[in-house]
């Protein structure tokens, strides 16, 4: 048997398992429904809306934000993230949440807000008006 | 008009091109001439068309659809100029130029070559066509007129003058969402303004502008380094097609190794570039996030670095006809660096990755996803036919066995552990497109066995020697550095602090590296010098990863609060925001902070600014770089002074807009309204005192309860009077008053509150900033510094070969 081939497999093999293993624990899985997240165990990219009616609140001393979230059906659920609030938070349209549901809250790990960009205002009136 | 026209004309000018060389190939002997004709007349063509749209944003031409959108009048000539590249339609045009560029070089280079020309233009000209098809009107081209699509324009970017015109009334509409007034731009209202003798680029007086994020030095230089690597990385593809369709495979290493190493050296160079540029003014606080954008570039780097080091021993086993070892290898790498290519711009550009990316994408259509896909299906088609077609010749020809002891063996190993680096990162990367993603984790881990790896392969190739080594003269030869590397990676390990067990492995990796490279490098340098190339690259790559080591296990960051003129102490540094100064016209607001340490004081100046480009909040960092560390200071948020201390940690903070609800531990609280008292304004003004409330309407078991926490103002001082309700056991505090119709609020429980806050205390201004020391940074450019020297040198002796 070729040395080339053995070593090459080798590596090529080893790496491929580790990399299959990895993909299934680092795995992030998009989520919309909520009812799904409050289910599940793994990493979760959450796209929904603030609930405006429930505030959020700051707790500056252990820089923790928290804020409540709804999908699409209305169903909602308690984000917690450490950090600081994102500064376009209060004008963002969906909010895209990275992170875990734990003992009834979402620990997010990330929060990005999608704010009505120039862009989608033009496109929504282009539908209303043609 | 001009524009389409050049492009048109170019894309014809191309496929004669390619019929003519095709012809040459088929043993006409009067095709060649004009097939260079066909060639050079479409670069001309795509030099003109990317000469009027520079031209064309230069001088605000915003009846081009792309300069309105991209561009805006207020931009330097520089920054003016990269906006040539700011959207999906012009950084085509832009890669488009570069290997209509290229493409000159390269027909020059091989019309010295024999029969050369006509294999490896045929095709690389055949890529020039795809990508003129990208531009061609209708598709991606940057002329498109603004009324072509009804457009959207803000009243603002229109000329003032023009409004008042009769009919534009029926142009005009609002939006309920923004409260914004736009114009709608269509056909019709370019024809009423022509009629009125109105050019359009008198009408929009404004662009929409730059991307802020875009704006800034370094979108000069980085997005046409990487669209120059991506062009030149067309020629190894070309030089083994040729190599394939003559079916002879000794010259072509030779020939094709200057440009595989020139197109990798200035693809990586890019690379690092988009790194330091995220690093230093996009404040993502590293050099390097995982983002698909950066992996995409990242895989064919990665594939033409393996295809470099098994290029090597091809070129070094030839000997008299014999074409050399590793040929089916080069080939498939040499086809797979370029495909790879390809495939980052579909997953880049095809707006099929959504929102997996910081960076945005817009869906360019259909007509574009499906032209992507044909263009990658073409080349692979191509590609990989040839080496079917050849597979049995290349299979019985190039068939042979390495020593288990051979540089050759080590440098194969190497490239097959870089291919692996490569899968694993386009599968993390392709993850979107079915559904999925991966955390960071999955790079970070799976890349560093690999790293660590290919560390000690290098060390290990370069004590080896070709063909086969003696395990005693290897074990001679490998046990004064590997002594050594021992010895400086406990040293570090212990200087350092290092614990995690990878961490030393990795750094013993990179040590071990580092001192072969370098003691090579020291023996060569008496001799020839234009040999140093592989050395002083790989020292590169070790001193980048030792800044890895540094950067990635010790980077320590912490969110500190400053008040404006009190000092804070952070990982040894002494802290003082000291005001903030308006920067460019008052549109941009740097925060000074003084920074002491060690009897040494400097000012930096994170700067904050609201967009008018997207209205959301930009934040650029500051660092102050030694060289055993940077101190990176990114600004977070401010806050003006004025509202009352906050001084309940376990409060909660709320914001109630007029007429609205919040709730606090099963109390409803609603704002009503303020208690502005009529004799408060005149006080307001006159300087006496007055004071103002905001009257509360507190729901708790069905029970309402009104009260009215006030903010008082006497003799100049400002306090807050707060409110109870023992009832509902809430305390509620009143942090500050906004005349918009909002107060801010702190809400506690009573029996929770043992200290009640007695102190009246104005609040000063306070700003947010993240803060982080990240040691030893300066290795990760460094290093890549090096290492593009190294390539730098390796091109030079490469090219010098190939002239042979």
């Amino acid at each position: 048997m070729n040395n080339k081939y053995i070593f090459g497999g080798i590596i090529i093999v080893v790496f491929l398992g580790i990399m299959g293993y990895l993909f299934t624990q680092t795995n992030v899985q998009y989520e919309e429904d909520f009812t799904k997240i409050v289910n599940s165990k793994g990493t979760i990219k959450a796209t929904g809306e603030w609930v405006k009616e429930k505030h959020y609140s700051i707790d500056k001393s252990n820089n923790i934000f928290t804020f409540y979230m709804k999908d699409f059906n209305g169903k909602e659920i308690k984000v917690v993230y450490k950090g600081a609030i994102p500064n376009n938070f209060e004008s963002s349209t969906s909010v895209v949440v990275t992170g875990k549901y734990q003992n009834g809250e979402f620990h997010a790990s990330d929060i990005l807000t999608k704010c009505p960009s120039k862009y989608e205002t033009q496109y929504e009136i282009k539908e209303t008006n043609s | 008009m001009a524009g389409n026209i050049f492009i048109t004309f170019a894309l014809l000018a191309s496929v004669f091109s390619i019929i003519m060389y095709y012809l040459t190939y088929k043993g006409y002997t009067n095709t060649k001439n004009l097939a260079r004709i066909g060639y050079h007349l479409s670069t001309i063509a795509i030099i003109a068309a990317s000469a009027y749209l520079l031209h064309a944003l230069l001088t605000h031409q915003y009846q081009f659809s792309y300069v309105y959108n991209y561009s805006n009048s207020d931009l330097s000539t520089g920054m003016l100029m990269s906006t040539f590249w700011a959207g999906q339609e012009g950084s085509f045009m832009l890669w488009l130029l570069f290997t209509a560029i290229s493409g000159l070089i390269l027909l020059e280079y091989t019309s010295k070559r024999g029969d050369l020309e006509y294999r490896v233009m045929m095709i690389f000209t055949l890529a020039l066509a795809f990508l003129l098809v990208m531009v061609s009107p209708g598709l991606k081209d940057p002329f498109t007129f603004i009324w072509s699509e009804p457009t959207f324009i803000d009243i603002k970017n229109i000329k003032q003058s023009y409004l008042s015109l009769p009919f534009m009334q029926q142009f005009t509409f609002s939006d309920g969402n923004t409260g914004q007034t736009l114009i709608k731009m269509n056909e019709q209202l370019a024809g009423l303004l022509a009629g009125n003798g109105i050019s359009i680029d008198q009408f929009i007086a404004f662009g929409k502008g730059l991307n802020p994020l875009l704006n800034n030095f370094w979108m000069q230089i980085h997005p046409p380094m990487l669209f120059a690597g991506f062009s030149m990385a067309t020629a190894p593809f070309a030089f083994a097609f040729a190599a394939l369709i003559k079916n002879e495979y000794k010259d072509w290493v030779k020939q094709s190794f200057p440009w595989l190493l020139a197109a990798m050296m200035i693809l990586g160079l890019a690379i690092m570039l988009g790194g330091y540029w995220a690093y230093i003014i996009l404040g993502w606080g590293g050099y390097w996030g995982w983002d698909p954008v950066e992996n995409s570039s990242l895989v064919p780097w990665i594939v033409g670095v393996a295809a470099i080091h098994t290029f090597i021993i091809q070129k070094k086993t030839q000997s008299g006809e014999g074409a050399g070892r590793f040929v089916k290898t080069n080939l498939i790498l040499s086809i797979l660096t370029y495909l790879l290519v390809l495939y980052s711009t579909f997953l880049t550009r095809s707006g099929i990755l959504g929102e997996a990316s910081v960076h945005s994408f817009v869906s360019p259509g259909m007509m574009v996803y499906t032209l992507l896909i044909l263009f990658i299906g073409t080349f692979t088609v191509l590609g990989f036919g040839a080496i079917a077609y050849r597979w049995k010749y290349l299979e019985k020809t190039f068939t042979s066995e390495d020593n288990m002891l051979s540089k050759e063996l080590a440098l194969f190993t190497g490239s097959v552990a870089l291919i692996a680096a490569a899968l694993i990162i386009i599968v993390g990367t392709s993850a979107p497109i079915f559904g999925t993603a991966v955390e960071i984790s999955f790079y970070n881990e799976l890349g560093l066995p690999i790293a660590i790896l290919l560390g000690f392969l290098n060390g290990l190739s370069l004590l080896l020697r070709w063909k086969k080594t003696s395990e005693k003269a290897l074990l001679d030869s490998t046990k004064m550095p590997l002594i050594i590397s021992i010895v400086l990676t406990i040293a570090i390990v212990f200087l350092g602090g290092i614990k995690d067990f990878m961490a030393i492995l990795f750094t013993f990796s990179a040590v071990f590296m580092l001192v072969v490279n370098l003691d090579t490098a020291i023996k060569i340098f008496k001799g020839k010098k234009s040999f140093l190339g592989a050395y002083v690259a790989h020292t590169g790559i070790a001193l980048f990863m030792l800044g890895v080591v540094a950067t990635g296990w010790f980077t320590r960051e912490e969110q500190v609060e400053l008040k404006e003129g009190q000092m804070t102490n952070v990982f040894g540094y002494n802290l003082t925001y000291t005001g903030y100064t308006p920067i460019e016209n008052g549109e941009k607001f740097k925060f000074n902070i003084t920074v002491e340490k060690d009897g040494s004081s400097n000012i930096i100046a994170p700067v904050m600014y609201i967009s008018s480009f997207n209205n959301s909040l930009m934040r650029d960092p500051d660092i102050i770089t030694k060289f055993t560390n940077d101190f990176y200071v990114s600004p977070v948020s401010f806050e003006e002074g004025g509202g009352k201390k906050e001084n309940n940690s376990s409060a909660t903070k709320v914001t109630v807009t007029k007429g609205q609800t919040t709730e606090y531990n099963g109390a409803e609280i609603k704002f009503t309204k303020f208690d502005f008292p009529p004799d408060a304004m005149a006080a307001m003004q006159s300087g006496k005192d007055f004071y103002i409330g905001a009257l509360l309407e507190i729901e708790f078991n069905g029970k309402k309860y009104n009260v009215e926490p006030k903010m008082e103002t006497k003799s100049g001082q400002r306090s807050f009077v707060g409110a109870k309700v023992k009832e509902a056991n809430l305390n509620i505090e009143l942090l500050n008053l906004d005349a918009s119709g909002k107060v801010e609020l702190s809400l506690s429980q009573i029996n929770n509150n043992n200290t009640e806050s007695k102190i009246e205390e104005v609040k000063l201004p306070s700003l947010w900033v993240e803060a982080s020391i990240k040691p030893f940074m300066n290795l990760i450019w460094i290093g890549t510094l090096t290492v593009v020297l190294g390539f730098l040198i390796a091109a030079f002796r490469r090219t010098k070969e190939a002239n042979k």
